[in-house]
């Protein structure tokens, strides 16, 4: 039997495969063992509902898949009484993503959080108005958003990084020094998708955020420099299809990793990935993850 | 859903029922882009991956209107096996691009058909025959431009009794990501889990 187990600072996970924010809920139960999961992150919620961007919300581009969804969701309320009862049941550790529109908003929704495993914030969301990237392009607002969540609550906080601020090792520094546990590297890449037949954007938003295997080489390379010189957690997540994705990631300096749409393409995915990750292991003479960097 | 084995296309494609029973199914491909014109290359043998039944179930008038426009014969046509008798209003851009006709006819179906090289569009048509809709549900599946102008036509008469399949580009088909929302009357709705068909005139087309 490999042995999977992650730390993220004092936090332990049975093994690296998280499932993010925003691509699965709780149907996903009949095809995936949650309870298999290192762990799983829920869909951004905000203090307030937000309705979300008009569609189209998605397309696909070659080997990935463009969003501007615009972090619809029923608000802190229904997801505590409705939603959050419902996966915690599921078995496995749970982050909950927190979106806030201003520092207050987040420092709110995080002091009404306890009883999971840690809180991922969400300054990196590239499709809404207010928030979101705007937030996470910034070094000292990324700080200052960290530090006030820290400051309220005792939960593990992780930082979702946004690939499009101008110096990605100084915004996971600036979590690092907010306070935070670990940084996710990162959210999608705003992109832009033309509709030939309306001679315009595709979407009402202009641009949305890429993902999928299309911006794996590009979310590897944030993690490689993060990990050269912040010393913090990283949890890879950007364009993983398969065990040898992963593989990759934590190769490279990840700690844990996110599957993302990769679930749209193959909704077994995680478990496939978790199964193939022990297997190459054991083929490969590592008892754990922290013998894979010992050749 | 209907998933490819490639990461190119990468998402899976929404597709309606055209027949089901315990161990097969059949889908009607129109190839578009990318993803229809490979799943048209299928061949025996070959595998792909298969998500569903999903959205919500929906029970069928024994007696009702169906009007489809191109592909959209498709689920109008597997509603169509739940009902005894009705009348089908159906156009396409030519003759040979109409399809299941010999089976509607079969099922005793009323059938109005029109192309757009010999007469015009099945909005005409529904106009034509508007005193056949009274009293009746009426379901209308086909291009957005389609179900807009058949939509004014209904509102013209008062003809309330109305619903219409949507369509979008879905990510997981499992209410998760939020992609295949539709403008309703307050807010959005997802065609994934809460479609795919909506009351006519709950759904916003601007």
């Amino acid at each position: 039997m490999i042995d999977l187990s992650v730390k993220l600072g004092a936090l332990e996970l049975k093994n690296p495969i998280l499932l993010a924010s925003g691509v699965w809920d709780i149907p996903y139960a009949k095809l995936i063992d949650f309870s298999k999961m290192g762990g799983v992150i829920c869909k951004g919620v905000s203090l307030n509902p937000k309705e979300g961007n008009p569609p189209p919300r998605i397309t696909e581009t070659p080997c990935g898949v463009i969003n501007s969804i615009g972090l619809e969701n029923n608000g802190y309320e229904n997801f505590e009484s409705k939603v959050l009862p419902e996966i915690k049941s599921l078995g496995t550790q749970v982050f909950v993503n927190v979106f806030g529109e201003s520092i207050e908003e987040f420092k709110v929704i995080a002091s009404k959080i306890n009883n999971v495993a840690g809180l991922e914030l969400n300054i990196s969301c590239p499709n809404v108005n207010k928030g979101g990237e705007n937030f996470g392009k910034d070094p000292k607002t990324v700080f200052s958003i960290t530090k006030a969540v820290c400051d309220v609550t005792d939960l593990p906080v992780i930082v979702k990084l946004s690939p499009s601020a101008p110096s990605i090792e100084q915004t996971a520094e600036a979590a690092k020094e907010g306070g935070a546990t670990a940084v996710t590297v990162a959210n999608t890449f705003s992109g832009l998708v033309i509709d030939i037949e309306k001679r315009g954007p595709l979407f009402e938003r202009i641009t949305g955020g890429l993902s999928g295997p299309a911006i794996k080489p590009l979310a590897l390379y944030n993690v490689y420099k993060i990990k050269n010189s912040v010393d913090i957690p990283i949890i890879g997540s950007g364009g993983i299809a398969n065990y040898k994705d992963v593989l990759e990631y934590l190769i490279i300096g990840a700690t844990a990793v996110q599957l993302g749409s990769i679930i749209f393409n193959n909704p077994l995915a995680p478990i496939e990935i978790l199964d193939n990750l022990s297997y190459w292991l054991e083929k490969n003479e590592c008892e754990n993850l922290r013998d894979l960097n010992k050749k | 859903m209907i998933g490819f084995n490639t990461l190119d296309p990468y998402l899976p494609r929404p597709f309606s029922f055209l027949e089901l029973d315990k161990e097969t199914f059949s889908i009607l491909v129109k190839i578009k882009g990318g993803g229809t014109e490979l799943l048209s290359k299928v061949r025996e043998g070959d595998e792909l991956k298969v998500l569903g039944p999903l959205g919500k179930a929906f029970c069928p008038p024994e007696e009702g209107v169906l009007i489809a426009g191109g592909i959209g014969i498709a689920p109008v046509y597997y509603q169509s096996k739940y009902m005894k008798r009705g009348i089908l209003f159906y156009g396409c851009k030519s003759k040979k691009d109409l399809v299941l006709i010999r089976e509607f006819k079969k099922k005793g179906f009323v059938l109005r058909l029109i192309t757009e090289d010999e007469g015009g569009f099945v909005t005409e048509l529904v106009k034509k025959h508007t005193d056949e809709l009274n009293d009746k549900q009426i379901f209308i599946c086909g291009p957005i431009e389609m179900i807009k102008n058949v939509k004014n036509v209904l509102n013209k008469k008062q003809i309330e009794n109305a619903y219409v399949y949507m369509e979008k580009r879905m990510g997981c088909g499992l209410g998760g990501c939020k992609s295949c929302a539709v403008k309703v009357t307050e807010g959005y709705k997802l065609i994934c889990t809460e479609g795919p068909i909506f009351p006519l005139k709950e759904v916003k087309f601007d």
